[in-house]
């Protein structure tokens, strides 16, 4: 076989089309889908129609109650995208939505870096390092309500071990939870507390399928560790960092309880996020309509940051 | 390939998952119908736990006792937590699966009510005045649950705030107890100097004794938050002296700097470390500390304020009966017997708040907890509901104070000191008023 055949063969290989044509499907048949198509859509029906009621249902009631004057109870009046423009035009809204892409920002982030820091490290052969692994994934592993009572138990009141702590070392009587700037750093290393060992596991998973011939090829090119890190391992799990990211993002948008059972939003909603803002509208001043269109403008967010984070995912791919 | 022949084809399979679905369709259906029935359906009666484990197994044993006139429903019993509860209640009571008859949140009733879920009380309690049930209840208690149309709950158990004091770091302070203003002034300052806060209180997540202390100051100089037309009028002259009372107490160390995201786990590991000699908490504080810190915990009169009055906001928790009954006249008469044989919810130490019948609160059992007593005798006659200093009797509108965020965020900044109290009340003022307004 000549060189320019295999060329040749290769090109089309990387096109999709095989040797003997492009590959596409066979069209079916006309005349409507066959008995085992049939049966088939009967098998699947139920279960598509009971995704359709557990999601698509609650997607549409919620949209109706955005645009609606409602309480818990009743759907109440319509009143178009008024909700929208009242919630949009409130300045406690774009207070929480400052605030949740700092708690946003920060929980990825800062989770992304331990994690990957603490997988790089067990990488290495250190004893008992199962056992390390083990321990470090308890604060993901715990239920949040506990994670959330042993950290009011750790900072909450001037008997707590690191108000002490602070006040051995000269800070004097630090409020963390008190003060609202204090609060919004407390919340958000509690957030990266609780969300590291699921970054670690992300990046333990990447690293594991990284071939260690690569790094001994840039050693013996003179590569350093730092070079090594930039451009080798973090190029080789960019793929898996973007999906951790967009899923950290999601976690973070969405998260309620590790907020909500630290400081309930407060002091003065120094701590509510969009989340915690649409709970508290819906449930505490029963007002069904500007709480769900608060969600529907976070899941917006969320959907727009997720195709965004995705994308880099695709030119990873084609690269 | 051959495939060899089935008895159970993919057409029959087909026919038998029908078939299965329908018929559980039809028996869904007929399931449904019947629970819409009188007779022998039982009612359900929804409660809280409102105290101890203790309470809700005696509680069930109470309701599960009840013998049914002929003809009437029995009653079954369940307990709904705290968690979620105005969810658990909302979807329920929307979906016609919740109760006939139930307790909850202080302002649910109205709520319902609001929303034509609730069957009023009116011929329920008309007959309680022939056999001397009506007149049991203690003064004013019945007229705070009149709305336009009826009587929308009846009083269960009273949930009240009461000044409490440490003997022992009241003693170890030269500290005297209270009797107004400037009295727990000095309290306050004879206790820091032995590094005690006299006014503890928290408004942290969850934990709304904080705003009920703070409108309660203003209940107590004679103002309050609803006006006679029940409508937000909060920026009163005795508002904003009761509030800068406050914001003293907090510039002078009085309040823990961290009270305003205190929860109430945190009040009360603060009472226990001795770390509170004073404060407002509910009528049970001591039994929740207990060990030698409860001991030492006592309530104290009300307090004088400098306008010469006394007041204090508290909540009548109540029953409340709705219009998805199996039958209107069972449920009033399971009420009828549940409220006769209820008193051993309190004269057996359950944790229940305070009782809103007389012969109760004259009982040996209860008369043992001298605390409750006093809260009872001293300060039930002086308290108020969220309608002072307009009314006594509940409605909608005080739900847009009721542990929401805007009274929150009040009370989170003024016991955080860095605020005006005209200031904040006119906030808090704005914000309610927006609040009643969307309510419709």
């Amino acid at each position: 076989m000549s060189g320019g055949v295999l060329t040749e063969r290769f090109a089309r290989a990387r096109r999709g089309v095989g040797v003997r044509g492009n590959g596409r499907p066979v069209p079916a048949g006309r005349g409507g889908p066959n008995r085992a198509t049939l049966t088939l859509i009967l098998l699947a029906g139920p279960s598509l129609a009971l995704l359709l009621l557990i999601n698509l249902y609650p997607l549409l009631y919620a949209g109706m109650q955005s645009v609606r004057a409602g309480n818990l109870i009743n759907l109440g009046r319509f009143v178009g995208l008024a909700n929208y423009a009242e919630v949009l035009s409130t300045p406690e809204f774009w207070d929480s939505a400052l605030f949740t892409v700092i708690f946003t920002v920060t929980g990825v982030f800062g989770s992304w870096l331990i994690g990957l820091g603490l997988a790089l490290l067990l990488r290495t052969r250190i004893p008992a390092g199962g056992l390390f692994k083990v321990l470090l994934l308890l604060p993901w592993v715990v239920p949040v309500v506990v994670s959330a009572t042993a950290w009011n138990w750790l900072v909450a009141t001037p008997q707590s071990p690191l108000p002490i702590l602070a006040e051995t070392l000269g800070f004097g009587n630090v409020l963390f939870l008190a003060d609202p700037m204090l609060a919004k750093i407390t919340v958000c290393v509690f957030k990266v507390w609780i969300s590291f060992p699921f970054m670690m596991m992300m990046m333990s998973s990447a690293l594991a399928g990284v071939d260690r011939t690569v790094y001994e090829a840039a050693k013996v090119d003179g590569a350093t560790g730092w070079q090594a890190l930039r451009e080798i391992t973090l190029p080789l799990v960019s793929r898996s960092t973007y999906i951790s990211w967009i899923l950290m993002t999601i976690f973070c948008v969405n998260d309620f309880p590790t907020i909500f059972l630290l400081t309930g939003g407060g002091p003065v909603n120094a701590t509510t996020s969009l989340v915690v803002m649409a709970y508290r509208t819906v449930f505490q001043n029963f007002q069904t309509g500007p709480g769900v269109a608060i969600a529907f403008l976070m899941t917006l967010v969320l959907v727009v940051i997720s195709v965004l984070l995705y994308r880099q995912i695709r030119k990873v791919d084609i690269a | 390939m051959a495939v060899p022949n089935s008895s159970f084809s993919r057409r029959g399979f087909l026919g038998i998952a029908s078939g299965l679905g329908a018929a559980t369709l039809v028996g869904c259906n007929r399931a449904a119908n019947n629970a819409g029935a009188g007779g022998t359906t039982p009612l359900k009666f929804w409660n809280m736990p409102w105290g101890s484990p203790e309470f809700n197994e005696l509680d069930e044993k109470i309701t599960t006792a009840y013998e049914p006139p002929e003809g009437l429903n029995p009653a079954t019993y369940q307990v709904i937590q705290w968690a979620n509860f105005t969810q658990t209640f909302a979807s329920a009571v929307a979906s016609d699966t919740g109760p006939a008859v139930s307790s909850g949140g202080g302002t649910q009733a109205f709520q319902f009510e609001a929303q034509d879920k609730i069957a009023y009380a009116d011929n329920l309690l008309e007959s309680w005045k022939s056999d001397g049930l009506y007149d049991d209840f203690l003064p004013g208690l019945i007229d705070a649950m009149k709305v336009e149309k009826g009587y929308a709950a009846i009083p269960y158990n009273l949930d009240m705030r009461v000044l409490w004091y440490n003997t022992e770091l009241m003693d170890e302070a030269g500290a005297e107890v209270p009797k107004d203003w400037q009295g727990f002034l000095d309290a306050c300052e004879a206790l820091k100097k032995i590094g005690v806060y006299g006014y503890g209180t928290s408004a942290g997540a969850g934990s709304y004794t904080g705003s009920h202390i703070l409108v309660s100051w203003m209940i107590n100089n004679g103002g309050g938050l609803f006006d006679e037309e029940q409508q937000p009028n909060m920026v009163t002259p005795e508002n904003i002296e009761a509030v800068e009372f406050v914001l003293e107490c907090v510039s002078k160390g009085y309040v823990d700097p961290a009270s305003p995201t205190y929860t109430s786990d945190n009040f009360e590991s603060q009472w226990k470390a001795r770390k509170f000699g004073m404060g407002f908490g509910t009528a049970g504080l001591a039994n929740n500390i207990g060990g030698e810190v409860g001991k030492e915990l006592l309530i104290g009169s009300p307090l004088t304020s400098p306008a010469g009055k006394q007041g204090m906001l508290y909540f009548p928790n109540n029953i409340m009966m709705y219009t998805n009954t199996p039958n209107q006249e069972a449920s009033e008469a399971f009420l009828t017997y549940y409220y006769k044989n209820m008193a051993p919810l309190w004269t057996e130490n359950t944790g229940i708040g305070l009782p809103p019948l007389k012969s109760i609160s004259e009982t040996e059992g209860f008369r043992k907890d001298k605390n409750a007593v006093k809260a009872i005798e001293e300060w039930q006659p002086i308290s108020h509901t969220w309608a002072a200093p307009g009314g006594e009797a509940l409605f909608l509108g005080v739900t847009t104070v009721d542990g929401t965020p805007a009274i929150d965020t009040f009370t989170q900044s003024v016991l955080g000191g860095k605020v005006g109290a005209k200031e904040e009340l006119t906030k808090l003022q704005e914000a309610t008023a927006k609040a009643i307004e969307a309510l419709g």
